[in-house]
């Protein structure tokens, strides 16, 4: 049965340790320049996922058979060691953009392995709901991706910036919930240590953003280190695909939740773009926010009538 | 000179047959699962005062029978999981998720014999059983076995039952809730000879 109050405790633990990972690995080495808090950042992340799952008992498997071992075990990480090298160096940025491009497209093969969906003389690909996530969600992902992390740059160092990452752990809660109330607990469960990493790196990356102020802007470490933004996109992502293809989670939905956290991109026109930062902030997180809210609400309406009866909720 | 050859192509046609008859004396008899007249169906306590049940619609196997030598018989079964049915169809739909039998990535349940061997009144038959993608060793007592003639078919039929506990096989604990760990499996099973 869900245990709301289990999965707040994963979300505090993600987002405790790798706050906590992040902060002591950039203050015991401090170095002038970007590369090593962008890997103190990956491993933050790697650890307090790993960490937030555990919480749940979460049964790691080797080699994974489902989907949500394989984003946790494989998708995950495979991430964190492209944006680990992306970030020794600038040189690197297309290859990282490459690699990037190569892994999304990827993660839909690797996520549906050994399912019905890949088995020959299984479901027909092509009459399943998932056929549009199988065949274009690859494309999607790296859009998005990109886009978020473009956005990211343009307003790096001010505080509409971490809008970002606050919109993916906002829409990582919300895709959790959506699953969950579709009836594939585990799933949405996974949501919360993701959730709560995200949102534990921020703090920390803010907080050595803010202790590097008087450092040239070229050597500051970044205020949304990009490697917070991947494992928020494809987290996201994986989470959303694997409650569309294993569990009930309707593709439209899916597809409004995924794309919600690019409203970000609402105010960037000009009348609003030179506002108040603050306001701006806030009009970014209002835009991402009303999507996701009214996938939530129609998942709770769906659950109200199909699942609640059966579990003895009304 | 004809003669000779007839006789020789006789005797090669009768030497055959014996031949054949004698390899098929000492050969297992094949069955195929009668799926109308079988049912694997199962039970599973509901908040430890009830019993829910539910059973698989759609179920294909064959065994092999050899009365001389029981050890060299075969048992192979097939249970499709995404055939759940408990009489509720979200409850259905429910189960056919993840947290449950995870139907799209584990859409069969399995069982292949190892070993065999007569008991009376019947056989017990060992072998691997794979659900949720977690194989164990399972031992079912089938009881029958006798083969009779209906409507110009030989058929034989088998009963038996098996408990499993659903966390051995690497379903989701919390989501076990109000129904018991252990499920009661039922399997009656009728065999046409092939």
């Amino acid at each position: 049965m869900p245990d709301p109050l289990l999965y707040l405790q994963a979300m505090g633990v993600a987002a405790i340790v790798s706050a906590s990972i992040a902060l002591a690995m950039v203050t015991v080495w401090r170095s002038h320049g970007k590369s090593w808090p962008n890997s103190a950042y990956v491993l933050a992340i790697g650890f307090g996922i790993a960490l937030g799952c555990h919480w749940l008992a979460f049964r790691w498997q080797w080699p994974p058979t489902n989907g949500l071992n394989r984003l946790l075990i494989c998708v995950l990480p495979g991430t964190g060691a492209i944006e680990m090298v992306a970030g020794c160096s600038t040189k690197l940025t297309r290859f990282a953009w490459l690699a990037r491009f190569c892994l999304a497209i990827a993660i839909p093969r690797i996520l549906l392995d050994g399912s019905v969906y890949l088995t020959p003389g299984g479901l027909p690909v092509l009459e399943q709901p998932l056929a549009g996530i199988y065949l274009m969600s690859g494309f999607p992902l790296a859009g998005s991706w990109w886009l978020l992390n473009r956005l990211s740059q343009r307003a790096e160092g001010t505080a509409i910036s971490l809008t970002i990452p606050l919109s993916l752990a906002l829409a990582t809660l919300c895709a959790g919930l959506s699953v969950m109330l579709a009836g594939y607990l585990k799933g949405g469960a996974a949501a919360f240590p993701v959730g709560g990493t995200l949102l534990g790196t921020v703090v920390a990356a803010w907080l050595v953003s803010w202790r590097s102020d008087n450092q040239p802007a070229v050597l500051r470490p970044s205020l949304v280190p990009p490697a917070v933004v991947s494992a928020g996109v494809v987290g996201l992502f994986g989470l959303l695909l694997v409650g569309c293809a294993f569990g009930r989670l309707p593709l439209g939905r899916a597809t409004v939740i995924l794309l919600a956290p690019l409203a970000c991109w609402g105010p960037e026109w000009r009348l609003t773009r030179n506002r108040n930062p603050w306001i701006v902030a806030l009009i970014r997180l209002i835009l991402v926010a009303i999507p996701l809210l009214v996938a939530v609400l129609l998942a709770k309406r769906e659950f109200d009538r199909s699942m609640a009866p059966l579990l003895g909720a009304s | 000179m004809r003669k000779f050859a007839s006789a020789w192509i006789l005797a090669l046609v009768t030497g055959s047959a014996i031949l054949a008859s004698g390899h098929l004396a000492g050969a297992a008899d094949e069955y195929a699962y009668d799926l109308v007249h079988s049912s694997v169906s199962f039970k599973a306590r509901h908040l430890d005062i009830s019993w829910i049940h539910g059973r698989f619609n759609q179920v294909e196997g064959k065994f092999s029978l050899d009365r001389e030598d029981p050890t060299k018989s075969t048992f192979e079964l097939k249970i499709h999981a995404d055939s759940v049915d408990t009489g509720n169809k979200a409850r259905d739909e429910h189960l056919r998720q993840p947290d449950y039998f995870d139907t799209k990535q584990f859409p069969t349940i399995d069982f292949k014999s190892t070993s065999t061997k007569a008991i009376k009144g019947g056989y017990e038959v060992t072998g691997d059983f794979t659900m949720h993608g977690v194989t164990k060793k399972v031992t079912l007592v089938l009881k029958g076995g006798k083969e009779i003639e209906w409507n110009k078919k030989k058929i034989v039929g088998f009963s038996t039952e098996v408990a499993l506990k659903r966390s051995d096989f690497g379903f989701d604990k919390s989501a076990i809730g109000p129904i018991g760990d252990e499920a009661l499996i039922i399997i009656d099973c009728e065999g046409i000879r092939n």
